[in-house]
This record gives C-alpha cells, sequence and structure tokens, in this order.
C-alpha cells in the first residue's frame, strides 16, 4: 500500500452500501469501507459503461507512476449525481477519493473527485 | 398427388378442435385459463383499456436503506445458512461465488437493485419490466392465464409471474424460480418458493413506488418472508445499455473470489 498518500477518516459511503436490499453488480466487500485514500492523479481512461464504469489514472508516488483502476457505481445512478460521459478525459489532473481493495492492489471504489477547475463531486475530503 | 391429398386428408382428421387452434395461433396452444383468440397475443382492440391504469410513466430507481430483515429459515436451509454466514465470516466478509458476476440474480432480488433503474410498460393483457440490470425483461401475464402444473414448469431466473388489477394496485403471484438462486443474503429456497407482490404508488407521494412483497415457501421459511422496497421515479430518465460481457472486469475466479481489473 505504498500508494496511500494521505489516508483519512472515512466521512460517508457514498458507494453502494453492501446490504440487501441495495444489491449490486457484485458484493463491496472486496473494498474496506472503512478507509478512504486521497489519490493525486491524472486520468489515463474514462470507461462510462455498464455494469460499473471506471476511472483508471496514473499517481506519481516517490519519483514512479503507479496505475490505479478505480471503479464507480453505474452510469445511470452517476448521471443523477451530476456525472456525464464527458466529465473527463485523458490527461486530466485530478484529485480522487476512493475506498481501497482490501487485498492491496492498486484499485478502489469511487468516493469522490475534486476537478481541474476545482469542481468537485461525490464525498470529498 | 394423389398420396399427397390423401395425407393431408388424414393430417387434417387427425386435428381436434385444439389441434386447429394450434395451427391458427401459430404453433403454440393457449396457456392454462385462456382459450383460443384470448390473451395478450390478441391485443389489438384492447390498447384503449390500457389509460385506466394508474400512471407509471418514467423509469424508477430503488429508494436505498430499506430495511428487509432476515428471513426466517429452517430445516436444511437453516443449517445451509449458517454454513453459509459461517464461511463468510472466515473469508473477510466475502460470499464466494459458483457463477459470473454477468449472470443476474433473478427473483425476487432483482427487483431489489440499487444501481440499475426499471420501467414498466403496460400493454393489453401484460405488464413488461425492463430493468436495466443486465438488460433483463420481465413478463406479468395479465389476461387472465393461470401458472403452468409446477412440474412442468422449466425453472427460469424469473419464474412464471401472472398478475392482475386491484383497484391501482398490481398483484403479482411467481413462481417456478430457480431454486440456486439465494433470494436473501446467501439464503436459498426451494422449487416450491412462492413470491407476491403488491405494486402501487404511494398514496401521498405519486412520484414514489411502493413493491410489497411476501415470500413463502412450506420447505425453507418458518414464516412468510415480507421486504418492501420503494422506488422513486425519473420522468425523462431513461434505462442505460448493459452489456456485461463488454465491460466485465469483475471475473470469479476456481475459487469464487470475485476479481478486479
Amino acid at each position: 500500500m505504498k500508494a496511500i498518500i494521505k489516508p483519512l477518516l472515512v466521512l460517508a459511503v457514498l458507494a453502494p452500501m453492501p446490504l440487501a436490499p441495495a444489491q449490486a453488480h457484485h458484493s463491496y466487500a472486496m473494498f474496506d469501507m472503512n478507509k478512504t485514500l486521497e489519490l493525486k492523479a491524472t486520468v489515463t481512461r474514462f470507461k462510462w459503461q455498464n455494469p460499473h464504469a471506471f476511472i483508471e489514472v496514473d499517481v506519481p508516488v516517490k519519483g514512479q507512476v503507479e496505475r490505479w483502476a478505480i471503479e464507480m457505481t453505474s452510469p445511470n445512478n452517476l448521471q443523477q449525481s451530476g456525472w456525464k460521459r464527458t466529465s473527463l478525459k485523458t490527461g486530466d489532473k485530478v484529485t480522487i477519493y476512493v475506498h481501497p481493495l482490501r487485498n492491496g492492489s492498486k484499485g478502489g471504489s469511487y468516493v469522490g473527485i475534486r476537478f481541474a477547475d476545482g469542481s468537485t463531486l461525490g464525498q470529498i475530503g | 398427388m394423389k398420396r399427397t391429398s390423401l395425407l393431408l386428408f388424414a393430417c387434417g382428421a387427425a386435428l381436434t378442435t385444439a389441434g386447429l387452434a394450434h395451427a391458427q395461433s401459430g404453433g403454440s396452444l393457449p396457456p392454462e385459463g385462456l382459450q383460443e383468440g384470448q390473451g395478450a397475443g390478441f391485443a389489438k382492440g384492447h390498447y384503449a383499456e390500457l389509460d385506466a391504469l394508474p400512471d407509471w410513466g418514467g423509469v424508477w430507481f430503488l429508494n436505498r436503506g430499506g430495511n428487509t430483515g432476515q428471513p426466517k429459515l429452517k430445516g436444511d436451509y437453516l443449517t445451509n445458512w449458517d454454513a453459509w454466514r459461517a464461511e463468510v465470516a472466515a473469508n473477510n466478509g466475502v460470499e464466494k461465488r459458483n457463477r459470473s458476476n454477468c449472470s443476474p440474480p433473478g427473483m425476487p432480488r432483482i427487483m431489489q437493485l440499487a444501481q440499475y433503474p426499471y420501467e414498466f410498460i403496460f400493454a393489453p393483457g401484460r405488464v413488461t419490466v425492463n430493468q436495466e440490470a443486465w438488460m433483463q425483461t420481465r413478463t406479468i401475464w395479465t389476461d387472465g392465464r393461470e401458472h403452468p402444473p409446477l412440474e412442468e414448469l422449466d425453472p427460469t431466473y424469473m419464474g412464471h409471474s401472472i398478475g392482475h388489477w386491484e383497484g391501482d394496485t398490481l398483484v403479482v403471484d411467481t413462481i417456478g424460480v430457480l431454486d440456486t438462486l439465494p433470494f436473501s443474503n446467501g439464503a436459498l429456497h426451494s422449487d416450491k418458493f412462492h413470491v407476491t407482490e403488491r405494486l402501487h404508488l404511494s398514496p401521498d407521494k405519486p412520484d414514489t413506488l411502493v413493491n410489497e412483497m411476501l415470500m413463502e415457501d412450506p420447505d425453507a421459511l418458518a414464516e412468510p418472508f415480507k421486504v418492501t422496497v420503494t422506488y422513486r421515479r425519473d420522468r425523462y430518465g431513461v434505462l442505460y445499455e448493459f452489456q456485461c460481457s463488454e465491460n466485465n472486469r469483475n471475473p470469479v475466479s476456481l475459487n469464487g473470489e470475485t476479481e478486479f481489473e
């Protein structure tokens, strides 16, 4: 977990709840929903498609670059909260908040984002 | 030529009334409870009647945070659920799967999904529930047909659903759901599983749809299990395409772990 830049206390859980009836495409047990990481990142890919939208980003860590994959909820749910297919493009500098994978791999569940222009969506901090 | 005529005559003679009906309707016999010429396949002339049905237009998103409680299982079903729960606890809360995450949950959980909305399409003799999730579609027959006998019913993810209107409430009766699909947090049911849904707009909130689900199973449940969920309306919302195979980043490993790519 070298990529942990600034562990934060979780403020809220925006991601789908793991309990019924809020069933999702799969269980969220793979994520540590009690931990939120802040990633200062550059977008390499934004996939706007069911069952989950994904953001792939590069995160600079001690002179190296780590590639993180961040799973989001469905595009339709994201659209309801202000997202669009064009909200991100490759090269965008963003700060992303995620619940990390428990197994230490470089992935997580989306919590919130601060865009390059300072605007935000989801839960920040 | 003569032989052909004889053959046709013989075939014609062998056709009973049902056989003629069979030929007229194009291959399938009327289902249980319907006569030839009745049913959803004969919708023409009945569309005006739909205007008497309640206003369920738009798409519907599940409201999160509904409290489902736990079903009271019995017998082997309770024993198996205890074992399942112990295994999940021993595995950091991760439920092992024996099928792809691109495989839908089936009834009743398909009606309880938070991430993907629903729409209800009225047509004469049927209500179609389109579901963004897995691009599933569910048919509720409201043309008066009955369930086939259970032993003749092929078990499916959705089961066999028949419905009728009681005022502005759609009452749906479902049987024939695959007994390999958990209906609540790892709990399995028998082939006698029976779901009754009462779907209606909230009396005080016209943009809230209520689904009161009652589950019964003489083998698996010690008492009926009731789950009520609500959905909120988006008038101009649409269902998005869902092609899991095109974006399957959560494959299931050989030992049942959901992976992340």
